[in-house]
Order: structure tokens, then C-alpha cells, then sequence
């Protein structure tokens, strides 16, 4: 079939029409000299977003039997999807079409008609030798597997098994720990503030328990994990005996391996040991857990106690959110044990930003906690040395210190990225897709980062982490629904790959894997998104990305820049 | 479940967009009501977007395109649930769409018609800042791209003019039709998403400060509209006169909290980006951010915070902020305030910013009876149980997102969001 190209221009109402000169443009598209040998169609619409105008090009790709289709319109952003959408109903391929956007790019851009008339005829030319060179693509279906692999069975972990385990879906649950918990479980009290106990977490543990459809692994740990988007290849070990693994299948794997406290010892304005009445807030928890109550070494009760905020926080360089209202909880807890207790809490800055936290602030200072405005502290044993907002300097001498230290991410985060594919961001925090409009989520398909290990975050905010994760599972991965993966992807050509693994190196999703045998580098063609790092990174021009190959990109650029 | 494939969303802003977009890929078909004429919510308000100072249009407008384009999912702008009965899985809900006079189809958005107009009022999307005609978008880039008719305001629909047709004679497409009633829709859903948002509180009562009695005190809201480039300046930082740029700025944060008994925790974080605003407009300003705490809840917060602190604004503590009082003298705004020490402290300044706190939505309360909901003693939508790690309200089958929980940031409003999503499916599946 010899090639006919349809150029439709749509004049936008007066948007286009008033600022090109569209008679002008459709004599001088249809006569050009280097399409002469080619058939051409050439018509302009009023409206082609509009749903007689969609008709209409629908009608034309048929009736003509268009090979190729130039839309001269308007930014991709508005309406490309209308028009492949166009194309999907008729025998056209939707990679045989291009669109020029004489919109944006021209007539609301350019004063003069003429000068805008000019660019228009231009970049339609451009689009046309664009399209001689595109060639049919198609879209594949692959299965997908709906289990879910959820990494760490502290509460952000447990909540998401609860959400998503189904009959239709299967959870496997591991923790590196013999235990589910995580740190919540050496919590004495959950967030006394709202009246919530453990029996929340008593009642998560037993649910998990009793549910079959959630395979829990204690003493586990990830070993390697491969695939993409509905089909990982997951190998888990015992944390004691390694060589002992178990194969797993997922479509989806949520990160939940959580937080831990920052060693205080290691400040510099922090001269403690061991042997000092200094504990941090996990500690008093355990404490408390075992005696009942807050004592000393020597099983007695403090007098004095002095709690500092903000531990370590100007050297990781962020708030850990949560402390604040931790430390009030333990201030409320020791003027409870006994109202003798003299308590007081040494912050910077009080940060309360959930719409409960106010009341509970003013429910401890009720209870005579002093509170002192600081703007340094210097803390050696159990003497501080502080200075407060006024510029006024004072020491203290207590019998107990309780530590509000910065909340880090867990030892093996570092390891875990690199096995996920996942980037860390500069505080060693798993590195989220975007940070405002796409949190939870990553840069890997199908993998989530939910809880502590995505940045601190309080229980109330894990457990809504993980039903957020549980979300985008419910609606990216559904039990019996294909999965699609991107058409316009990269592919290296084996005859001139060198094996320089270059590409390896650029590529921000993991999807280019190095086959030994052969020497050459290989694309995942399901994992890629065509984003073309390695293909201008290829030294020597075996990669190309397909839709944006050579060929296509400088026929365009040529006319564009004739 | 009767209805396992309907679900009903209640405000299109960040909240309500995520969670329509994942419901429709999943196959459900989505209602999205938005009372205003155009959808974004308030993020569309922003230029950009703390910490990472993202143009809040790049980040949205892709995302209103998606929503409108998107077959399963049908927008009702200019509408409000009016009635809702039944329970989780079988709603019948009854929505009031106003009559916009303009055809949503037909209309392009080329704007021909509001140079014809000839009524002035004032726009409210704009803080009241400018004035705009009786048919209008509230700005440009509105989206959907389709003026709508104030009724009140028009001649011809209000009886002033009844030969009064010129917009309708200058419309290309005949699109405008000054014939219209409101409609009156009937649906059923499974599940119903409250993602209302926020409204920020009305500070004129808060006389010391001088809110709509001196002219230099503005809004955190107001402030942010003067910045944006599509806003009533067009970006140009001048002062209400039109023309009188401030060399000196004072913006203070926590304003209202003391009334509000919550801290907003997003004014911080907002109040250091218009410090940062500033500092990038004008270079030799005086800059000051008048605070009492300071509260920065995310990973990436501080480093911002560090960074206006060490280049844009002088950080002030204030040892009382209800001690605070603003007077003006000789068009010059002076600031008493108590400083660390607990002294009397004075600023004189030219602009003064106040951030104000933020409230439940205007109107919360008659949907919240309307759906038959709890409201906690804010106003907020009640999640239970406790408000904690939750997005369930009294009502089985709704659920919230967002601020209309009370005040959050953009991760946090579209995390609640998918968490919503996380129930609708569980229970439309169940």
C-alpha cells in the first residue's frame, strides 16, 4: 500500500483562525515541493476536539484510508489522547499519527499573522516528515500477579496485610525480627491523647493471626528481589540460618521496615554514657513495660526530671515530627506516677500539627510541667548547661534525663534500596515518586514506601501510609486484569552493543540487565519507560528508544531548523 | 453491593482528584461535585508549591485534564449535594447543579464574551482583589476552560436589561443560551468521598490586627494571589494602590490560632515560602517573620526553612501572640509586640502578611447534616475510631480526605486520599 498522509488543521474556533491565516496554510501544505510524489489529503476543521469534529476524522482515516495522520491543533497536553483515541477506532495505527501543536506554539504566541502563518506551515512540514518515519507499534498484555510482598511487620506492615489480604489475593508478611510489633509494640501506651491503647495493636496481632490469607515469616529478611509491576521474583532468607530460602511470586511489594532512634552519645553537646540516668523515649517505654513505672537504676524514683526536645535534630537536618507529642505523653505519665515529680521539658520549637495535639499540650501543663524555651542545651551526665530565648543562661541539675532523639532511617534501608531499585533521598529516607503529588509510591512500579522508612511518621500517619499503599494496590493490580506495560520503550540493538555497561549505570528504573553470555546489555522491556537516559548515553549508538528514534527526531529537527 | 461500580466525590481539589483518578482506572465510574465553577480546589490558588517551589499549575493542570478527558468519571461543576439517603453500597444522592447559561461542549474558552459585558463585580476566587465581569472564569487557566453566568448580576437573567444580549451575540459557537434552570440529578453510589478541604478564618475580627482597616495588612491567601502570575497583578508584588511596591514586609504566622485552638501546620511552611516570594521579587526589602513555634512536619521542611532563614527573612520570636497589635501611622504599618523577654518590641513595615488558620470549609456543616455525619468540635469531619490512622466518619460508607479532616499539606490530603480509595474498593468489592 503506497503512502497517504491526511493533515487535518483545526482552526480552534478564532483561537487559531484569527491568528494564522488558515487558507494560506492548506494551499501551501498541500503543493509542497518534497511531498509531490506522496498522496495527500488536506482539510482544516473548525472544531476536531469537538464530537462532530472527532466523527469527521474518523470518517476521513477511513474513507481515504489515511497510512498516516497529522493533526495540526494544539498542545499535546489538551487533546493527543483525543486523537489516538481517534485512531484506536479506526484501522490506523496510533503511532502512525503525529500531532503539531499550531496553538500554543504559534498563534497565541506570535503578534504577526504572517510571521505565525510561516511557523505554522513550518512545523506542520516538520510533522510530516516526522510521520513518513513512524512505524506501527503494539501494545502488549502480560499476566500479573496479584500477591503482595510487605516488608516489615511493625504497624505501618500489619496494617497494610490487613487491608489488602483477600481471597483473591495473597499476603506474605516477613519481619527480620521472631515478632510482629515493631516499635509500637514496646509502646506502653499508644496516643494516650486520643485515648488509644494497645488494644489496637492486641487486635491487629490477633487479626493477622487468625487470617489465611496472610503468610507471616519472622526471623526473615529479603535476600534478592526481581521483576516489575505485577510480576517480581522474590527470595527470602532466615535471618539465622541464610542459606535457608524460600521463592516467592508478587505483583506488589510494600517497604514498612521502619524507623530507629538516633544514638545520642554520638552528639557533641551530649557528653552521656551507659552508666547516666539518660534514656531515651523507647527506653522509658521498656521501662515502664517492665516495672510499671518510670525509676532509676537503683529502683527509685527520680525527683527531678528534665525532658529535651529536638535531640539531634539540626544534625539530620529535619523534625521528627512526632516527638513533641511523645515527650508530653511522658511528662503526663511521670506527673501521674507521682505528682512530686518535678518535670520539666526544654524545646526549641513545639511542633503539634495534628488538630488533637493542642488540647493535649494544655491537658500537661495543667499537671505543672515547667516548660523552658531554649536556644542551646549542653548535656553532661545528668547536669545541662542551657540557654534560653531570652539570652539568659542556667543550669540544672537532675536525677534523670529523658532524650526526644531524631528518628533515622533503619539500618538496612541502604541495602534494601539498592535491591528495589528505590533511591534514597539526601537524609537516607526511601526517596518517594513525588513528594507532593505522589508519596507513597516510588520510582519502581509496583513498589511501595509506607511508615518510618519513608520518613518519620507517627502511627496514626503509618497506618495511613499503609491503607494508601493498600489503594494504589486495590486499583493498579487487580486479581485477573493484564497489565500494559509502555509501548514507547528502549531497545539495544545486540549487533552494536559493545558491553560497556554504561547504560546500566543510567538508568533510574532498573530495567536494563547485563546478559553474561552474550556480553551485551538487554532491556526489561516491561520495567523501561522510555525516558532515553541510556540511549544518549550509548557510546555506540545501539540503543534506541522506539517512536523517538534517530531517523524520526532528525526528520522533524530538519525541517524545523531549515 | 447495588451500586459497587458508582462512588460519589464531594470537592475537586488535590484529595478529590487523586482518589476520582484511581477509582476510574480501576473501572468505577466516579461523580466528582465541585461547588465552584472550575476544579484544582485551592492548590490551584499557589503559584508553587513548598519545599521544592514546583509550579502548582505543572503539578495540577495535567491532573485536571486527566480528570475531564477521563470516561468514567463525570464533573459537576457549579453543583452541591442536596439530599442523600440510604446506606454503605445503595446512596441516592441528589445533587443541584446551578445553570451556568454557557454550553460546556460547545464553549471553547476563546473569552470573547466577557469584553462585551458590561457589568463589574467583584471576584471572590481573587480574594477580592479585582473585579470581573457577570460572566466569567475566576482566572485564566481556569479548568474546565468554560465561563459560567452569575444570575444576580446579569442584566438580561436578572431583569435589569432583559435586551441585554451581547454576550450571547459575541459567542462564535452559540454556546450561550440566557434561558436556564438549575438541574436537579438523581444518583446512586456505593461509597461517598467527603474531600471538601478548607476555607481560611475571617480575620476582621481580630481587631488589633487591623485586617480590612489598614490597607497594608493582607492575607496569607491574599498574598498568595498578588504572587501568581495569572492572579490580579499578574505577579507584579504592589500594594492595593496599584502601583506602591513595600520595602519592608512583616509576615506573621499563628494568627488565629489561639481562637482556632489547633496549630494549622501548614502556615509555617507557607509563611517561609512568602519570605522566599519576597526575597526573590524584591532584593532589597526588608523582610521579617514574626513566629512563636515554628512547625515543620516533613523530612524535607527544615532544609527550606534553614535556607529562608539564612537568605530571605529575619526570623522573630514573639513571646505572646495575642499580645500583638497593629496601628498605622502616616501610611506606615507599626507593629507592637512582645519579645523574647517578655518587653514590648516595635516594627515599622510597610506590607504585613497574616496567616491566618485554617477552618473547616464554608458550608461543612450543612453537608455534614446532609450526609449525617459527625463533625468533631472543630468542625472537622470526625474519622474514627479516635481520629487516628483512619479516614472512616461516623457514617458507614463515607469517608474523608483531606482537610475537610482538618488543616494538612498537599502529601497528606492526597495520602488520605488513597487510603479512601483503600476502603471505597474494599467495601465496593466486599
Amino acid at each position: 500500500m503506497s503512502d497517504k498522509i491526511g493533515i487535518y488543521v483545526c482552526e480552534c474556533g478564532p483561537n487559531i483562525a484569527s491568528k494564522v491565516d488558515i487558507d494560506k496554510i492548506m494551499e501551501e501544505i498541500s503543493n509542497l515541493e518534497d511531498f509531490k510524489d506522496v498522496e495527500l489529503v488536506v482539510r482544516n476543521h473548525k472544531l476536531l476536539c469537538s464530537v462532530e469534529g472527532k466523527k469527521f476524522l474518523e470518517n476521513e482515516i477511513n474513507e481515504n484510508n489515511l497510512t498516516h495522520l497529522v493533526c495540526a491543533a494544539c498542545s499535546p497536553r489538551d487533546h493527543d489522547t483525543t486523537f489516538i483515541n481517534v485512531c484506536k477506532k479506526t484501522e490506523l495505527n496510533p503511532y502512525m499519527y503525529q500531532i503539531v501543536n499550531i496553538r500554543e506554539q504559534c498563534a497565541w504566541i506570535i503578534p504577526d499573522k504572517e510571521e505565525a502563518t510561516e511557523k505554522a506551515i513550518r512545523i506542520i512540514h516538520a510533522g510530516m516528515d516526522r510521520v513518513l518515519y513512524q512505524q506501527p507499534l503494539e501494545e502488549k498484555q502480560l499476566d500479573s500477579n496479584p500477591d503482595v510482598l510487605i516488608i516489615g511487620g511493625g504497624i505501618a506492615g500489619m496494617e497494610a496485610a490487613l487491608k489488602l489480604a483477600s481471597r483473591d489475593r495473597l499476603i506474605y508478611l516477613i519481619e527480620k525480627t521472631d515478632e510482629l510489633g515493631g516499635k509500637s509494640a514496646k509502646l506502653n501506651q499508644l496516643l494516650p491523647r486520643q485515648g488509644v491503647n494497645l488494644n489496637i495493636l492486641h487486635q491487629k496481632l490477633s487479626n493477622i493471626k487468625s487470617n489465611k490469607y496472610i503468610k507471616v515469616f519472622t526471623n526473615t529478611e529479603l535476600a534478592s528481589i526481581v521483576g516489575f509491576l505485577g510480576n517480581f521474583e522474590i527470595v527470602i532468607k532466615d535471618v539465622k540460618d541464610p542459606e535457608n530460602t524460600t521463592e516467592l511470586l508478587a505483583g506488589a511489594v510494600i517497604v514498612a521496615t521502619g524507623y530507629e532512634l538516633l544514638d545520642a552519645t554520638t552528639l557533641d553537646k551530649y557528653e552521656i554514657s551507659e552508666e547516666d540516668e539518660v534514656y531515651n523515649a523507647l527506653e522509658i517505654e521498656e521501662m515502664i513495660s517492665k516495672n510499671g513505672k518510670i525509676v532509676m537504676k537503683n529502683g527509685k524514683e527520680p525527683q527531678k526530671v528534665a525532658v529535651i526536645h529536638c535531640v539531634g535534630r539540626s544534625e539530620v537536618g529535619y523534625c521528627s515530627q512526632t516527638c513533641c507529642s511523645y515527650l508530653l505523653k511522658i511528662s503526663k505519665m511521670l506527673k501521674e506516677q507521682s505528682s512530686k515529680i518535678e518535670v520539666v521539658e526544654l524545646f526549641k520549637h513545639l511542633c503539634l500539627p495534628n488538630k488533637q495535639d493542642e488540647a493535649f499540650f494544655e491537658q500537661v501543663k495543667d499537671k505543672d510541667v515547667e516548660f523552658i524555651r531554649i536556644k542551646d542545651v549542653n548535656v553532661t551526665g545528668t547536669s545541662i548547661e542551657l540557654t534560653d530565648i531570652s539570652d539568659a543562661k542556667q543550669k540544672l541539675d537532675v536525677d534523670m534525663i529523658i532524650l526526644g532523639t531524631a528518628m533515622i532511617p533503619a539500618k538496612e534501608t541502604k541495602y534494601l534500596a539498592e535491591e528495589l531499585k528505590v533511591e534514597l533521598d539526601e537524609m537516607g529516607f526511601y526517596q518517594e515518586a513525588h513528594l507532593k503529588i505522589n508519596p507513597i509510591s516510588t520510582n519502581t512500579d509496583g513498589v511501595f514506601v509506607v511508615g518510618g522508612a519513608h520518613g518519620p511518621t507517627g502511627i496514626s500517619e503509618s497506618m495511613l501510609q499503609a491503607q494508601a499503599a493498600a489503594g494504589k494496590i486495590f486499583t493498579q493490580l487487580i486479581p485477573g486484569q493484564k497489565i500494559i506495560p509502555e509501548v514507547k520503550v528502549s531497545e539495544i540493538l545486540e549487533a552494536y552493543c559493545t558491553g560497556c555497561k554504561t547504560c546500566l549505570d543510567v538508568c533510574g528504573f532498573g530495567a536494563i540487565y547485563f546478559d553474561e553470555d552474550k556480553g551485551i546489555s538487554v532491556v526489561n522491556e516491561a520495567i523501561c519507560r522510555g525516558c532515553g537516559n541510556c540511549v544518549g548515553s550509548c557510546p555506540s549508538g545501539s540503543i534506541r528508544t522506539r517512536h523517538f528514534t534517530n531517523p524520526q527526531l532528525y526528520q522533524e529537527v530538519k525541517e524545523a531548523l531549515r | 453491593m447495588e451500586h459497587s461500580e458508582n462512588v460519589l466525590i464531594i470537592g475537586s481539589g488535590v484529595a478529590g482528584m487523586e482518589a476520582s483518578l484511581m477509582l476510574s482506572k480501576a473501572g468505577k465510574k466516579v461523580t466528582l461535585v465541585e461547588k465552584l465553577s472550575l476544579i484544582g480546589g485551592k492548590t490551584i490558588k499557589n503559584e508553587e508549591t513548598y519545599p521544592n517551589m514546583d509550579c502548582s499549575t505543572c503539578l495540577v493542570a495535567p491532573i485536571q485534564q486527566e480528570i475531564l478527558q477521563d470516561g468514567n468519571i463525570t464533573v459537576l461543576t457549579s453543583s452541591q449535594v442536596t439530599a442523600v439517603s440510604g446506606d454503605a453500597g445503595d446512596f441516592s444522592v441528589k445533587i443541584n447543579k446551578k445553570a451556568g447559561y454557557v454550553d460546556l461542549v460547545a464553549c471553547l474558552g476563546c473569552g470573547m464574551c466577557y469584553p462585551v459585558c458590561p457589568v463589574e463585580q467583584i471576584n471572590e476566587w481573587e480574594e477580592n482583589l479585582i473585579n470581573m465581569k457577570a460572566i466569567y472564569v475566576p482566572c485564566a487557566g481556569a479548568l474546565p476552560n468554560v465561563p459560567v453566568i452569575d444570575a444576580d448580576k446579569c442584566l438580561h437573567l436578572n431583569g435589569t436589561d432583559k435586551e441585554c444580549n451581547k454576550c450571547v451575540e459575541a459567542c462564535m459557537f452559540g454556546a450561550i443560551n440566557l434561558v436556564g434552570e438549575d438541574e436537579q440529578l438523581d444518583i446512586d453510589v456505593g461509597a461517598i468521598l467527603i474531600a471538601t478541604g478548607y476555607d481560611m478564618m475571617d480575620i476582621s475580627i481580630l481587631t488589633d490586627l487591623g485586617y480590612g482597616k489598614y490597607p497594608g495588612v493582607y492575607t496569607a491567601m491574599e498574598f498568595e494571589r498578588l504572587f501568581a502570575a495569572n492572579g490580579p497583578t499578574e505577579g507584579n508584588l504592589v500594594m492595593r494602590d496599584g502601583k506602591t511596591v513595600p520595602s519592608s514586609v512583616a509576615i506573621i504566622h499563628c494568627v488565629g490560632r489561639s481562637e482556632s485552638h489547633y496549630c494549622s501546620s501548614v502556615c509555617c511552611m507557607a509563611s517561609s515560602k512568602h519570605a522566599h516570594f519576597l526575597r526573590h521579587k524584591l532584593k532589597d526589602a526588608k523582610i521579617y517573620n514574626i513566629y512563636s513555634d515554628i512547625c515543620l512536619p516533613d523530612k524535607t521542611y527544615q532544609k527550606f526553612y534553614e535556607d529562608v532563614k539564612a537568605h530571605s527573612s529575619q526570623f522573630i520570636y514573639q513571646s505572646d501572640r495575642d499580645k500583638m497589635k497593629i496601628t498605622e501611622k502616616n501610611g506606615k504599618l507599626k507593629i507592637e509586640y512582645l519579645d523574647s523577654k517578655e518587653k514590648s518590641a516595635f516594627l515599622d513595615v510597610d506590607m504585613v502578611i497574616l496567616a491566618n488558620a485554617l477552618k473547616p470549609a464554608i458550608g461543612s456543616d450543612e453537608l455534614g447534616k446532609v450526609l449525617g455525619i459527625n463533625h468533631d468540635k472543630f468542625g472537622f469531619v470526625e474519622a474514627q475510631p479516635f481520629n487516628i490512622g483512619t479516614v472512616v466518619t461516623s457514617k458507614s460508607g463515607v469517608f474523608v480526605a483531606g482537610c475537610a479532616e482538618g488543616p494538612k499539606d498537599i502529601q497528606s490530603s492526597i495520602i488520605q486520599s488513597e487510603a479512601a480509595v483503600a476502603e471505597i474498593m474494599s467495601l465496593l468489592n466486599s
